[in-house]
């Protein structure tokens, strides 16, 4: 392997790995305090995709940049994962994880069908985001697209670490997922907290789509379950629930999946998973993540 | 004691047949007209699918831990099944004979990969085991898509079609009734302590992870005859069956069945692998309507159309012919 | 409250199961009013083939799920043909079973086993589907056990045809349009050529061995073979050591989800060369990378420059009733399979089954898809059109016969 080829890869890697943490992001942080895994987020991140590739021709025709149709997204994604919260997941809550789960599946299946009914079954290109220029140093290219997307993405994570540690609102976040009964007690509206989270763990899905369209520029209906799936497995590995580590995470399974592709292409998904399963089995919480004890 | 076991094991077993015996009639009879083959193909189906979902159920409902890799093992049941009955085809075997060898194979071959993954995965408990059980299925998607023997993640066609629907509709009697008889056994009574509470069963003797990975084995074994039955059903599979969605699609079967209940479990494979067929109509909007059904199952239902309850033909008919009795055990 | 549950369970699993028998019933009655009302029909069409001239087709797509934009053109294909046929002067008509609709597969073995029954309950004359291999060849093996015509349109898998003598295709074999591929490299003078296909797909990996087959007796070097996944989005690694590889020519034979994604991967990474693929390419988007398609080509069916009437048609009919979002090498191979059947009857005289069969065996047919002549498998001879891209919209080049030879060009 020549040395241009493994910068080269490592830039690549990055590029990959910083849309996975970004989605992660989300995932994380509603894992972290609802404890549930949320299938479904793969896919109000199509919705985001979908609902920029709509806004940003109206945007660019209004003369205003096009990266402003994130707020748009936003707003839709949080409206729709709001929406998905009250009417679906919430009346099961109560009944166990295992009916969550299932729960979430059915969403997910829901909203990619759903989406292919408005949308159309034809995969479309979402119009250029940002003009930034790439970069190239010898016969390495570096996009200055991924150096935004790590801004970002490094942005997000400190806000949100700053927002659950200092806030009262991320006290009471935090304050949930240990014992609801007890929040509950000291004045907690559990159901509106959950809601919050949904909100915020939906729009970040918007600003992830923002990202992910403008590396990947392309929107199908099924777009959400394979990236949705990567971010979860980054989320994991980081410590699912904890900010950084979703981050972290999300470079590593990047990283990962670029080099392995350079030796054996065939085969990197099962190094993927396999990297998992070792990280789960040696530390099951995660790299960053706190074993506890189980109660007795 | 054991005569009204036996007794009851006998009804049940003069149940399966009458059932074999009423859909059967029904066919040959031609009562759907022309519909006849569609009706069998889907009764296929719920068969194979069923064995599936029972044994998954062993593993989620009898032992309390989720599984999300279940189509791994069905897919190690369906190749291995496959090879073998393409090796062993023209020995003298009858199609019978050559079904249930390729199957047991297959069968087998799921159960050792069952220990191999069970093993390391079960060390750990709820949704990570889950993680864990989803990677290793699509470790075993991804080498079947790199072995040249099941075509290089190329379509594996020209298995022989053995699987009928009488066939697949006994080896589903035969693997429900094992498997019910290992639920009520002290085996599974055991295994039902650990899901209750792990620490006290520990704590009184029982060596955890020997029970949860046996079971996880024999799920495992299960599932692999499922997916024989359904590759000589098939004569043409590419890996890419057996991703996530299909682990998913198994799973969800087995909540809205109802967790630990094995005739919950049957009904729920009948119903949602026939789900999407009944709403062919709807055309583009089918899987959103399906979609939809599961999301309300888990409305009004949150756990599974029959929970934990078993149905029992002794019970009903015994509550049939002395409804008194029927209040006095609580059945 | 314990039997109060139970009690409920009851009433809920009764009444699934009471819906799922009402399913099963209603669809009875269907298949049983079709039966009666099309029986006698059938039967006077055996006794004096001229008073029958409907012939009773079932089609099977995938319709839901990541591929369904092919279902979506074929729907619409196959009502613009009936409707065309319907109203013309063949002395052949065409019914569409199941209620006019296309059976949906969702790319997926055991709904399409559920699609191929389900049509067949309406006891059709011929089937024409699937567009994948993977399902097709479950469906092939039942077909040729059922002794009914299958009309393949997509399923490339050479397989798919060796099934049985009612199996038919109208669509390239994978050997022969990566030998195809390999020519044009050849004639074009490309000297190294790098691959990148998709592992767990028939189309792409039939495509890619016979492309390297082809290039290697021809005298081009094959410098890279990259592997990627049906459900891939990045590609910058597998671009970045094509680039590295030196080759002039990247060849992607996948479909046209992700071929908007690899291009532009590709000149990102700065691959300068040609880009080619197969027939999986028409209908790709191409919007905002005008300039990235600049120097791409695919092999296809037809080409929608072709000034030939029936390609003319068939473009200028489809783009005014259902515009260009589903209009690809799906929709024009699921229109060429109605035409196709009535020649057979023609041929043949006949609507049934065996009929279309013997109508069908070697016949030469002029379609959209160009002159296409069956051979003793059933696989379709035929020329093949190589286009390109200009400012983003798909230019005809050239067409090549069933030999490789130029049939002819653009100026």
């Amino acid at each position: 392997m020549t040395f241009s080829l493994f910068f080269q890869s490592l830039i690549n890697g990055l590029n990959q790995g910083a849309i996975y943490a970004l989605i992660a992001l989300g995932y994380t942080m509603v894992y972290g305090i609802i404890r549930m895994i949320n299938f479904a987020h793969g896919d109000f991140i199509m919705i985001g995709a979908y609902t920029l590739f709509y806004t940003i021709p109206l945007m660019v025709n209004a003369g205003m940049p096009a990266w402003l149709a994130v707020i748009i997204a936003i707003a839709v994604c949080a409206v729709v994962g709001v929406l998905v919260e009250i009417l679906a997941y919430r009346p099961v809550r109560k009944a166990g994880s295992m009916s969550a789960l299932i729960t979430a599946l059915a969403m997910s299946i829901f909203l990619e069908n759903l989406a292919m009914v408005l949308f159309g079954a034809k995969p479309h290109n979402v119009q250029a985001i940002f003009s930034l220029p790439t970069i190239t140093v010898g016969s390495v290219a570096l996009p200055l697209n991924l150096l935004l997307t790590i801004a970002i993405g490094l942005g997000i994570m400190i806000a949100l670490q700053l927002f659950v540690k200092k806030t009262k609102l991320g006290k009471a976040m935090r304050a949930v997922p240990q014992d609801k009964d007890a929040s509950t007690l000291v004045g907690i509206n559990v159901n509106k907290i959950i809601t919050t989270t949904f909100a915020i763990g939906s729009g970040l899905a918007a600003v992830a789509a923002l990202m992910y369209c403008a590396t990947y520029p392309r929107v199908t209906n099924d777009m959400g379950s394979m990236m949705g799936m990567k971010a979860f497995i980054a989320a994991v590995l980081g410590g699912i629930g904890i900010i950084p580590g979703a981050m972290l995470g999300g470079i590593l399974i990047g990283l990962i999946e670029i080099f392995v592709k350079l030796f054996a292409p065939g085969w990197y998904e099962a190094v993927t998973y396999g990297t998992l399963i070792v990280i789960l089995l040696v530390k099951p919480s995660g790299i960053l993540g706190k074993n506890v004890g189980e109660k007795v | 004691m054991t005569k009204r076991r036996l007794a009851s094991y006998g009804l049940n077993l003069v149940g399966a047949a009458l059932l074999y015996a009423l859909i059967t009639l029904a066919f040959t009879f031609n009562v759907f007209g022309k519909s006849t083959t569609y009706i069998q193909g889907i009764c296929t189906t719920a068969c194979y699918t069923i064995i599936m979902v029972t044994s998954l159920n062993l593993v989620v409902g009898f032992m309390g831990e989720f599984s999300m890799g279940h189509a791994g093992f069905v897919s190690v049941g369906a190749y291995v099944s496959a090879i073998v009955s393409g090796a062993m085809a023209g020995r003298g075997l009858s199609d019978l004979g050559l079904l249930l060898v390729a199957i047991l194979a297959g069968g087998l071959a799921a159960g050792i990969m069952g220990v191999a993954v069970g093993i390391p995965a079960l060390r750990l408990r709820g949704d990570y085991l889950a993680i864990v059980t989803m990677a290793f299925a699509e470790i075993i998607r991804v080498c079947f898509c790199n072995f040249s023997i099941t075509g290089g993640g190329k379509t594996m066609s020209g298995i022989l079609k053995l699987s009928t629907f009488d066939r697949a509709f006994w080896i589903m009697v035969v693997c429900v009734t094992i498997m019910f008889l290992f639920v009520r056994s002290r085996f599974g009574r055991t295994v039902q302590a650990i899901r209750e509470d792990y620490i006290a069963a520990s704590a009184s003797g029982i060596n955890v992870t020997y029970y949860k990975v046996l079971t996880f084995a024999i799920s495992a074994f299960f599932a692999g005859i499922g997916g024989g039955v359904y590759a000589h059903y098939m004569t043409a599979m590419i890996p890419t069956n057996f991703n996530f969605n299909y682990s998913a699609e198994l799973l969800s079967e087995v909540i809205i069945g109802g967790t630990g209940s094995l005739t919950g479990s049957i009904i729920g494979a009948a119903f949602l692998s026939s789900l999407p067929e009944l709403m062919r109509d709807f055309s583009t909007y089918r899987m959103l309507a399906y979609s939809v059904v599961l999301v309300l199952v888990m409305l009004f239902r949150p756990g599974g159309i029959f929970g934990r309850w078993e149905f029992s033909l002794t019970r009903l008919l015994g509550s049939l012919t002395h409804p008194k009795a029927k209040a006095t055990k609580g059945a | 409250m314990k039997k109060r549950n139970r009690v409920l369970a009851l009433t809920m699993a009764a009444a699934m199961s009471a819906s799922l028998f009402a399913g099963c019933g209603s669809s009875t009655q269907q298949g049983g009013a079709a039966a009666s009302s099309e029986a006698p029909a059938s039967s006077t069409a055996a006794a004096d083939g001229e008073e029958d001239n409907i012939i009773r087709v079932g089609v099977v797509c995938a319709m839901t799920g990541g591929s369904a934009i092919y279902g979506e053109g074929a729907q619409n294909a196959v009502d613009m043909a009936v409707e065309e046929i319907n109203a013309g002067d063949s002395g052949y008509k065409i019914e569409i079973v199941n209620g006019g609709k296309v059976a949906d597969d969702a790319k997926d073995a055991k709904q399409a086993m559920n699609a191929y029954n389900k049509v067949m309950a309406d006891s059709p004359e011929a089937i024409v589907g699937s567009f994948f291999s993977s399902v097709t060849l479950p469906m092939a093996e039942q077909a040729s056990k059922d002794g009914m015509l299958l009309l393949a349109t997509g399923a490339t898998n050479a397989d798919v045809t060796l099934k049985g003598d009612t199996i038919f295709r109208n669509c390239f074999i994978d050997p022969y349009q990566g030998k195809m591929a390999a020519l044009f490299a050849k004639d074009k003078g490309f000297t190294k050529a790098a691959v990148i296909y998709a592992k767990d797909d028939d189309y792409s990996n039939g495509l890619k061995d016979a492309f390297i087959e082809n290039c290697e007796a021809n005298g081009i070097e094959v410098a890279y073979t990259g592997e990627c996944m049906t459900t891939d989005t990045d590609y910058s690694s597998q671009a970045a050591q094509a680039v590295a590889s030196g080759a002039e020519l990247l060849y992607y034979p996948c479909f046209l989800d992700t071929v908007p994604l690899l291009v532009g991967a590709a000149r990102n990474a700065g691959f300068t060369g040609a880009i080619m693929g197969g027939d999986g390419w028409d209908g790709c988007d191409t919007t905002g990378l005008a300039t990235q398609f600049d120097d791409c080509y695919f092999t296809n069916h037809y080409s929608s420059e072709d000034t030939a009437p029936a390609v003319q048609n068939f473009v200028q009919k489809y783009t005014e009733k259902y515009g260009t979002e589903s209009l690809n090498a799906c929709a024009a191979l699921y229109y060429d399979a109605m035409y196709m059947l009535v020649q057979a009857a023609e041929n043949a005289g006949g609507t049934d089954t065996a009929s279309l069969v013997k109508g069908m065996t070697g016949m030469s047919f002029t379609g959209v898809g160009g002159d296409i002549t069956l051979d003793e498998n059933g696989d379709a001879i035929k020329s093949i059109a190589i286009n390109t891209f200009v400012d983003g919209a798909v230019k005809w080049t050239e067409t090549l016969g069933s030999d490789g030879t130029v049939v002819s060009k653009a100026d």
